[in-house]
């Protein structure tokens, strides 16, 4: 992976801080970041390692307010979060998936929630409308997780839920229901029998337009991170039932392969 | 060929009118095209009784049929794929490891019991495959999961192969198998090396091995 470290072959390299290389990838798991006495952003949990003198502050540390007032804007969020500055060197990981960093230039992305790992201040974190998912606006690196390595896709596309790690550029995505196997006689029985089951894959998320969308090569989730419930109030997606709003939504869990659900939604 | 390896967790399948894919239910990561996706009720190829042979068996995954135009990714829970590209030849493997596979293979269920009688039986116990087995036969591609990457080796009639049961994936060709034991007054005391049962393929062919002792 770093070209400056030569190694016998098959011995695993071994770095001190001169070695390391400077916000770039140790290997495929492990990303390294440099602090000349500026600040990161990381998520609770991530740093493995550091050298150097180094100070990790919660996001409520009293003299950090302007920074998290410019560049941090899901203040429900604030607890799984912490600042990192000084100088040296920190290693981040997470639970060996591979981690990779991506640069903005003047753009938005929006991510996962649980996949982030770690920003710079010069990007402004904010909570997307889509729930689960955050964007980051602005100019700087950021350093994400994934279950395998990213595959990048230009729409149209239809991604299933939980194989999409984040979106650039593009509009955000919109529900697409695959119910053609749920219609005619055979399909009529099967709904109302439930014979055959579902085939796992009515769902998707479809992006039309232009833009990149990043997905991760499995269907094995990181932990969802609360990212902050959004304002209870009328008009914003996600805040549950607000008041005056739609409630149509009965309470009880549905389970997963049920066909009670899809046959309500298409009006069998 | 139908799969192209995107990374070593994500296959790319091209479906093309008229040409059937069948794939576990659920793995599907993303698509572009007008392409959609029909649970199978047979669970598989063949008629009822080939349905009611798998459900037997217990070899009864839940696939689905994929057909249209566009490519599909396949990929599930964060294992390895390994595609396999049969030329006439028969596949053995489990049908919980199956991702996707060519509409044009023949699926088969295959008894243990039938290679090497009782001891077969024992062999799939030890191996983690029970008694039944699936085969797929014909030309075509097989897109298999793993725990871990997959190491093909190949074998050859002078050069058999010992593989741990546990991290036996799949094998193809000509091969017959045995379990080989090696038991001694160690293991009857708890203090084995843990590796008392093997099995071991002979004959012409490859057997493909997970580098993980855990099953899927």
């Amino acid at each position: 992976m770093n070209p400056n470290v030569s190694t016998p072959a098959g011995a695993p390299a071994v770095f001190d801080p001169m070695t390391l290389p400077s916000d770039d990838n140790v290997n495929a798991y492990t990303f390294c970041v440099e602090l000349k006495g500026s600040q990161w952003f990381l998520q609770k949990g991530k740093m493995i390692a550091y050298y150097g003198r180094m100070e990790f502050n919660g996001i409520g540390h009293g003299r950090l307010d302007r920074l998290v007032r410019t560049s941090f804007h899901s203040p429900l969020h604030a607890s799984d979060w912490v600042v990192a500055e000084g100088q040296g060197k920190m290693l981040l990981a997470d639970r060996a998936f591979d981690v990779n960093s991506y640069d903005l230039d003047e753009g938005n992305l929006t991510i996962r929630s649980g996949n982030l790992l770690a920003f710079q201040p010069t990007l402004a974190l904010k909570q997307s409308i889509v729930p689960g998912f955050l964007t980051l606006i602005g100019t700087g690196k950021f350093v994400a997780a994934s279950n395998g390595p990213v595959v990048f896709m230009e729409p149209p596309i239809r991604v299933d839920p939980q194989a999409l790690v984040g979106w650039a550029d593009c509009p955000s995505p919109c529900h697409h229901y695959d119910h053609g196997y749920l219609t005619g006689v055979i399909g009529g029985v099967r709904a109302l029998t439930g014979i055959g089951g579902t085939s796992g894959e009515e769902h998707q998320f479809e992006f039309v337009g232009a833009g990149t969308v990043l997905l991760q090569s499995t269907e094995a989730l990181l932990p969802e991170q609360a990212s902050g419930e959004v304002p209870r109030q009328a008009g914003v997606p996600g805040a549950g039932s607000a008041p005056g709003g739609a409630g149509q939504q009965s309470g009880a869990p549905r389970l997963p392969g049920q066909l009670g659900d899809l046959q309500r939604r298409f009006g069998l | 060929m139908p799969f192209r390896e995107i990374n070593s967790k994500m296959v790319e399948a091209t479906v093309q009118p008229g040409a059937k894919i069948f794939s576990q239910r659920g793995a599907m990561l993303a698509y572009k095209g007008d392409v959609s996706f029909t649970p199978n009720i047979q669970g598989g190829q063949g008629g009822l009784m080939s349905m009611i042979g798998r459900r037997a068996a217990g070899e009864a995954t839940p696939l689905m049929t994929v057909d249209g135009a566009g490519t599909v990714l396949f990929g599930h829970g964060g294992h390895h794929i390994q595609v396999i590209t049969l030329a006439g030849d028969t596949l053995y493997v489990e049908a919980d490891r199956l991702l996707a596979f060519d509409g044009t293979l023949q699926q088969g269920t295959m008894f243990m019991g039938s290679q090497g009688g009782v001891m077969g039986m024992v062999r799939g116990q030890v191996s983690g495959q029970g008694l039944f087995t699936t085969t797929l036969k014909g030309h075509g591609a097989v897109a298999v999961m793993a725990h871990g990457g997959v190491v093909e080796v190949p074998i050859t009639p002078q050069r058999p192969v010992h593989v741990d049961p546990q991290a036996y994936v799949a094998h193809h060709g000509d091969i017959r198998n045995r379990l080989s034991t090696a038991l001694g007054w160690r293991d009857m005391v708890g203090r084995g090396s843990g590796e008392a049962f093997q099995l071991e393929l002979s004959g012409a062919g490859s057997v493909y091995v997970q580098a993980s002792e855990e099953k899927l």
